[in-house]
């Protein structure tokens, strides 16, 4: 079922935790909301749930308007970080209980509807314990259990992996991921780490601020980040930013800072007449060359193998450039290097409003 | 979870550790002796300073199976009815105490409604005022709504003075139980209603075990306004037998007061030694796990 929000505002008190967010999500589709604490996401979630009241703004479920209906008319199943299993019910009646509360549900059904949404999710086993007998990943996916077993329409999921181990989170990840596209369920997930943004969802918006910074595809917020927010956000390890002056030369524009000089390809050049930008690119596409070759010099500062490959910080003048280097890379600290840049990836945005220039 | 051991050097330490039982034994020490002088004195004739006097005798303990010959006893009402009456007064109090008590709790805990922290603070303040004061103005409510001299003025009146105490204790256990739990149960298509219910209750069961405990007893030891709005007799409670035995003429029986006031007390002490548990609870405060 497709979600749809309109200038949706949340004020408590003075704060705005959210203002005017505009977002669409089509039917089926996995959308993750990404942004740093405090930015808003678990509030959006909250009014989309019904928990919260919004401020301004409506909240469309398919064709109708639900911003006023109680949570429990709402048609979703929720999975909460600290998944928020009952204490006192056993992993069966937790299931259950959402079943409980629908009259459409004769008894004899339910059993089977718990059993079939905990097989979906491998606890069939542990029907009779209670959730403080169970591990981290096992109350996760009993929780899960719980929200898909009254087959919403549309299923939340808060911080659904923050209290797993690394190892877990990974399988987890995928697991989730895969039983959204099995059940064919419209999802919203909010997460602060963009790995799991990335990796699991469709479309992912990225909110800072109670406002959206940037709503499209992994791939698309990687390649071509809206602004300058996106681009440090998105991305491990994080984006290099360099201030330069834009001039031209010989009829080929030239971004310039202290030590770095970078000619911009055609397709890199900034709409309008800019004197200045902030030129952001990846570590991973900066190389490692000799000195004096490239387009920059410097001094390794710091290297950190990383298992699959090496990132090293490399001192150019007065800042620090940070470079992916691969698995080989010999280099130590104090070593001269020169840096070449892959001006196609080349990232240029406003000093000042941090909007994309190109 | 497993408890942690602290292993200590011995010697030393151990009169250290020692020390706090020799004093808490110190301090409690009075309260024994006189409980048993109270246990022993019910079985003797006489005692004279902590001495009994004559032989070992169920005299005293007559008033169970033949009050009549008691004449302290005569001209009221007989024991079982006093006793069903006292349990019926703890009971009620101690029952519909927490029923409102877990719901004003819930309320006050969980829902933002305005004048919420006006209500707190005059429930506080209830509960710090004498209910002694309040006597000539219950008395004029009661006489209007005529409900004077019965056993359910009394219990309304009871009810009402052990709510502050009782809604404060609720709301400390329903604060600790995170918000998480109930918004997963109105999403899982719950109202508020058995949100609380289902929910809330079964979470805070400790803290309605203990208050329950504590409602009965103080319900149990109530004399003041039993004595007050209960003048004439039939409804009356065991601790206005007690009052009356003491202040019957001059002469006050020693060994007769001793056994009522034991067969009064007997049950408190039971329901303490069962209900321990739950009542630590109440000053631990909160959920476990």
């Amino acid at each position: 079922m497709r979600v749809a929000l309109e200038r949706l505002t949340k004020r408590f008190g003075t704060v705005t935790a959210v203002q005017e967010l505009d977002l669409e999500v089509r039917s089926g589709e996995f959308v993750a909301l990404l942004g740093p604490s405090g930015c808003g996401k678990t509030t959006t979630l909250l009014m989309i749930a019904g928990i919260y009241r919004p401020t301004s703004g409506t909240i469309v479920f398919g064709d109708r308007r639900v911003d006023h209906l109680h949570p429990k008319d709402r048609g979703i199943g929720m999975v909460f970080q600290s998944y928020a299993l009952y204490p006192h019910m056993t992993v069966s009646e937790n299931i259950g209980f959402p079943l409980e509360l629908q009259r459409a549900v004769p008894k004899a059904d339910r059993e089977s509807r718990v059993r079939e949404a905990a097989a979906k999710v491998q606890v069939d086993e542990l029907l009779d314990r209670r959730p403080g007998q169970l591990s981290g990943g096992q109350q996760q996916r009993v929780a899960l259990a719980r929200a898909l077993v009254k087959r919403p329409d549309i299923l939340l999921l808060d911080e659904p992996l923050s209290n797993l181990d690394a190892r877990l989170r990974h399988d987890m990840r995928g697991e989730i991921k895969r039983l959204q596209k099995e059940v064919g369920i419209t999802s919203i997930f909010v997460t602060h780490d963009q790995l799991e943004a990335l990796t699991m969802a469709d479309r992912v918006a990225v909110m800072r601020d109670g406002r959206l910074q940037a709503y499209a595809t992994p791939t698309d917020l990687y390649a071509h980040p809206m602004n300058r927010f996106v681009a440090g956000f998105i991305g491990s390890p994080p984006m290099n930013f360099i201030p330069a002056d834009l001039t031209a030369r010989n009829g080929e524009l030239v971004a310039r800072a202290q030590d770095i000089e970078l000619p911009l390809p055609p397709a890199q050049r900034p709409r309008g007449n800019a004197a200045g930008a902030t030129v952001g690119v990846r570590p991973e596409h900066i190389a490692l060359v000799g000195p004096g070759e490239g387009q920059a010099a410097g001094e390794v500062y710091i290297v950190e193998p990383v298992g699959r490959e090496q990132i090293v910080d490399v001192q150019v003048g007065g800042r620090v450039i940070r470079v992916v280097a691969p698995p080989g890379y010999g280099g130590k600290i104090g070593d001269r290097v020169g840096l070449r840049f892959a001006p196609e990836r080349l990232h240029l945005f406003d000093p000042q409003s941090g909007d994309r220039l190109a | 979870m497993a408890a942690v051991v602290v292993e200590r050097p011995p010697s030393a330490n151990r009169w250290l550790a020692a020390l706090p039982y020799v004093v808490l034994a110190l301090g409690t020490l009075p309260i024994i002796v006189l409980y048993v002088w109270l246990f022993y004195s019910s079985f003797f004739p006489r005692v004279e300073g902590f001495r009994p006097v004559g032989d070992f005798t169920l005299d005293n303990w007559r008033f169970l199976w033949d009050p009549l010959s008691v004449p302290q006893m005569r001209n009221r009402p007989p024991i079982v009815p006093l006793t069903v009456n006292t349990f019926i007064f703890a009971a009620m109090t101690s029952a519909i105490g927490l029923l409102v008590s877990s719901m004003a709790g819930y309320a006050f805990s969980r829902l933002r409604f305005p004048g919420r922290r006006m209500f707190l603070g005059s429930v506080l303040l209830l509960h710090s005022f004498p209910s002694v004061t309040l006597l000539i103005a219950l008395f004029v409510v009661l006489r209007a709504l005529g409900l004077y001299d019965r056993l359910v003025g009394v219990i309304l009146v009871q009810t009402a003075f052990a709510l502050p105490f009782g809604i404060w204790i609720m709301k400390g256990f329903f604060d600790n139980i995170p918000w998480d739990l109930e918004m997963s149960a109105l999403v899982d298509g719950a109202g508020r209603f058995r949100t609380w219910w289902r929910i809330m209750l079964p979470l805070v069961k400790p803290g309605l075990l203990a208050l329950a405990v504590l409602l009965f007893v103080e319900g149990w030891n109530q004399f003041l306004l039993p004595f007050v709005f209960m003048p004439s007799g039939s409804q009356q409670t065991l601790s206005t037998l007690v009052k009356g035995i003491l202040g019957e003429g001059r002469f006050v029986d020693y060994g007769l007061l001793t056994a009522v006031g034991l067969y009064y007390i007997a049950p408190v002490l039971v329901l303490f030694v069962l209900a321990q548990d739950q009542l630590m609870r109440i000053y631990a405060g909160g959920v476990k796990g």
